[in-house]
């Protein structure tokens, strides 16, 4: 610790190092917060039902939850490249300390702890959107992927069958997922679902459109040639209408 | 005395090295093409009205070429000569070693693990130069919405070749030019343990290249580097040169990573505690450690693959009782530790130099040793986050993304490494140090998008979109591919003798990690807006993110094309380097430029670890206290030794 001593008053020093770094963490950390507030979410537009919407907080409170983590690294590297920088080959060393063992141990213990506060933040998601799965009387929706095409058929509503997917408003879907050659993805993109349409079993997504309108289907799987051509629409209807929708093409309510 | 030279042959070194004297790269490629046309021929012929023929010809063409070509470059003659009962004499081992034979040596079946190394880097570099290619061709393809730059059929042919050409690439791009280079003299060895092994791991890949290069003829990867089941069992022959590229290259990983354990293990110089290995060596080894498990499972789906395709098997067919989830299941036990045998090793480079440009110990060596075991230890148990969305067992997916979460945790701790060691150092902003700088930014990016991730109902959201391309981008370039180029500044001028041209080594530098950042910083908000990945056409709503990233990926272009002159430029008329330019601590630097053949006169005697800058308790050895390595204190009891000795000395 002699090479300490030549420097004049290093205490003073470096208590003056770390209140700059603190005061760049938090500037960084707000900077940071405030992206996290605004733009994740907005990026993935409008929720179209209550599952999009837990995925939107999710990427928000992360974003929120990493800001400071993110932060405090880009701080310390940005004032070390700047004031502990030295002008061409350094002349001395730096100081000689190996390792700070609370400074370690709280390392890990933060992280830890967020990693559990992640853990538990994302099993309780889980269990929410999963619930439109258990609700008494869903919809159930059968959805085949093919090269290149999506076909989904109403077993409930006499087997009508349509290339684009019609849902009720407030409804509980339950998908059956299936494909008859390839592995496809089904992707609604502002309901937030997606399962793969694997050949030989089915596969099941849930989920409840709080939303009227339009949205997008798109295969989320390679899937050959004209992948990228695989995509529909879902349209997210007044009960009544759907229900015209049904008996229009041939079904029954 | 006049007797005894009479006695002498007159030349007594031209015989050596026997049959290998009149090997190397042109009689391998001869080799390939005469086995590789026989094959042709009798599996032509003999399957000609057959359905499958063609796949089968393919496969059989190519592992024929294969053949050919190790034989051609003599990697048979060593096991030959053995089961023959011959002995190679000392001069026959200097040959092998590549002793005295100048450029040759280096298109040659040459033991010398500095050649080996130098081989590496070459080939990633070829590696990089292919997939570069292609990724500039995908970007400029995604301009705009509709550019038909590209037909599909191209476009996923290009896109397959670029994602396994890359990962390839990224796989060797540390542990091969720098774990066979530089590793083995950090650890104060003269050899690998399996020097034949070494030029055995180098020429596989080597044979393998120009197999995965003709699927771009053979109608393409159409599935993407991860060749899913059952989209694979109708592709083109070009997924049979894909299977056989993998096996190939499986061998050669699983080679690689028994030599570069086995010197770890047991030729570490005396005193050369586990406490005093560098941390690089670290690095190296959980890389190659890990993928000797791991590699296997991909060769393993590729057999099944192989049976399905050209024997009619049914493995991944759902209709004959098989299962698509099965080859996903191979692919990503394999997948997962895949990109920390990535990783690790250049992040290990990065921990290994930002000591050295920082004038500081590294930050605590005992965690930056368990946060490496912990990401070995977790990543074979997080393979499934990579099918929450497959529906294979969704049971499962809590479980997995507790694994997955983990990870975080030891990452973190690399992080703190890191940090403590800048901390209230002296930063000398080097190329080298450099990279460090950009793998904090962009890692920390890469790192909490995997967060998002790994989050269940998040994943559902994002899995197939451009939000994960944009992610493992960051993590295997941005992290990855920045500590290769970082670790390539550092001990270039070892390698080569000559410095890297410090201002074009900068201008690269710019070049691409603004160009990394705008290219994949727009990626991630038109994954957010729910582009899918791997397409060659996209709406309209997404036209201005893909502008954005075609516009970054030129930068990193320009930024890759003046690195590729810096290093050629460099490596020939470059500046010559001093042995120990950075003034760094471990034992590769107190060998002299140009290194000897086997690397150390007299072989060290580790007496501390590499990092003490600033500790008082240098001991006062060597001419120039400033430049001599704390821990190479050259012991008089071992006495020189002769070139050529054996080379299992030196462990303790």
């Amino acid at each position: 610790m002699s090479a300490e001593s030549i420097v004049a008053s290093p205490k003073r020093r470096r208590r003056d190092e770390v209140r700059h770094i603190a005061w760049l963490w938090l500037g960084l950390t707000i900077l940071l917060v405030l992206f996290s507030i605004w733009v994740p979410a907005r990026l993935m537009g409008p929720p179209a039902s209550p599952t999009m919407r837990a995925v939107e907080s999710t990427m928000t409170v992360f974003s929120i939850a990493a800001s400071p983590v993110a932060a405090l690294v880009w701080a310390i590297a940005i004032y070390s490249l700047f004031r502990w920088k030295s002008r061409g080959e350094p002349t001395e060393d730096g100081p000689p300390f190996r390792g700070n063992g609370p400074v370690t141990a709280s390392w890990a213990i933060v992280s830890s702890v967020l990693c559990v506060f992640l853990l538990i933040w994302g099993l309780a998601e889980m269990t929410s959107t999963t619930s439109p799965a258990e609700a008494s009387n869903p919809l159930v929706v059968n959805v085949t992927g093919q090269q290149w095409v999506w076909t989904f058929s109403y077993p409930d509503q006499g087997d009508v069958e349509s290339d684009q997917l019609y849902l009720p408003l407030n409804r509980p879907v339950v998908f059956h997922v299936s494909s008859r050659d390839v592995i496809h993805s089904f992707w609604v993109v502002q309901m937030g679902i997606k399962v793969d349409a694997n050949p030989g079993v089915t596969t099941k997504t849930s989920v409840t459109p709080d939303k009227l309108g339009v949205f997008d289907i798109r295969c989320a799987e390679l899937c050959g040639l004209r992948h990228a051509d695989m995509e529909t629409s879902a349209h997210v209807v007044n009960p009544a209408d759907f229900a015209a929708w049904i008996t229009q093409n041939g079904g029954h309510t | 005395m006049t007797a005894a030279l009479v006695d002498q042959p007159v030349e007594p070194v031209s015989t050596a090295g026997g049959m290998l004297r009149r090997l190397n790269l042109v009689t391998a490629i001869a080799g390939g093409l005469i086995l590789g046309l026989a094959g042709w021929l009798i599996s032509h012929s003999l399957l000609q009205d057959d359905d499958l023929g063609s796949d089968q010809v393919v496969l059989v063409t190519l592992s024929c070429w294969a053949a050919g070509f190790m034989i051609g470059i003599g990697a048979l003659n060593g096991p030959i000569g053995w089961a023959l009962g011959r002995d190679l004499r000392h001069e026959d081992e200097l040959f092998l070693a590549g002793k005295d034979q100048g450029v040759a040596r280096y298109f040659r079946f040459t033991t010398d693990h500095k050649v080996v190394g130098i081989q590496y880097l070459v080939v990633t570099m070829v590696l990089f130069a292919f997939g570069g290619t292609l990724a500039m061709l995908i970007r400029t393809n995604l301009i705009s919405p509709h550019s038909h730059f590209l037909n599909p059929q191209t476009y996923n042919a290009i896109v397959g070749l670029h994602g396994l050409i890359m990962i390839i690439a990224t796989i060797i791009m540390v542990t091969g030019p720098f774990g066979n280079f530089i590793m083995p003299i950090m650890i104060g060895a003269r050899d690998m343990a399996f020097p034949r092994l070494n030029a055995l791991s180098l020429w596989l890949i080597v044979a393998a290249i120009p197999t995965i290069l003709s699927a771009a003829v053979l109608g393409g990867i159409p599935t993407g580097w991860v060749g899913y089941a059952p989209l694979a069992d109708q592709a083109p022959p070009g997924m049979d040169a894909y299977s056989v590229f993998i096996i190939i290259f499986a061998v050669s990983s699983a080679v690689a990573g028994a030599n570069i354990t086995t010197t770890v293990l047991t030729m570490r110089a005396r005193g050369m505690s586990w406490n005093r290995t560098p941390i690089f060596v670290y690095g190296t080894v959980a890389s190659v450690g890990l993928a000797i498990p791991a590699f296997p499972l991909f060769m393993a789906s590729q057999v099944l693959l192989q049976v399905d395709r050209t024997q009619g098997g049914q493995f991944f067919v759902a209709s004959g009782g098989g299962s698509p989830w099965l080859y996903s299941n191979l692919f990503w036990l394999m997948g997962h530790p895949e990109v920390y045998v990535i990783l690790i090793p250049a992040l290990a480079a990065l921990m290994e130099l930002t000591p050295v440009f920082s004038r500081r110990p590294l930050f605590s060596f005992n965690a930056a040793v368990i946060s490496i075991a912990g990401i070995v230890g977790l990543s074979i148990m997080v393979w499934a986050h990579h099918m929450y969305a497959s529906g294979w067992a969704p049971d499962l997916n809590g479980p997995f993304m507790l694994t997955t979460e983990m990870i975080s945790v030891p990452t973190g701790l690399l992080f703190l490494v890191i940090l403590g060691t800048v901390w209230r150092g002296r930063i000398w902003t080097t190329v080298p140090m450099m990279a460090t700088y950009a793998m904090l930014w962009n890692f920390i990016i890469g790192g909490i998008t995997g967060i998002y991730l790994s989050d269940v109902p998040a994943d559902y959201a994002l899995h197939g979109s451009m939000f994960v391309t944009a992610h493992f981008h960051y993590t295997l370039m941005g992290a990855g591919l920045t500590g290769a180029i970082g670790a390539l500044a550092y001990w270039f001028p070892k390698m080569t003798g000559r410095m890297l041209n410090e201002r074009a080594g900068y201008i690269s530098f710019w070049f691409v990690q603004i160009g990394f950042n705008v290219t994949f910083l727009g990626m991630f908000a038109v994954g957010l807006a729910g582009q899918p990945r791997r397409v060659v056409t996209y709406a309209q709503l997404f036209a201005a993110g893909n502008f954005v990233s075609t516009i970054g990926a030129y930068s990193i272009g320009i930024g890759m094309l003046v690195l590729l002159y810096a290093v050629i430029n460099s490596w020939l008329h470059g500046q010559v380097a001093p042995a120990n330019p950075w003034g760094a601590k471990t034992l590769e630097w107190t060998v002299p430029n140009p290194i000897p053949l086997e690397n150390f006169e007299v072989l060290p005697v580790v007496t501390s670890d590499a990092y003490g800058y600033g500790e008082e308790d240098e001991p006062a050895s060597g001419i120039d206290p400033e430049r001599e390595p704390v821990l190479a204190g050259a012991s008089a009891d071992l006495g020189p030794r002769p070139v050529g000795a054996s080379n299992v000395e030196g462990g303790p």
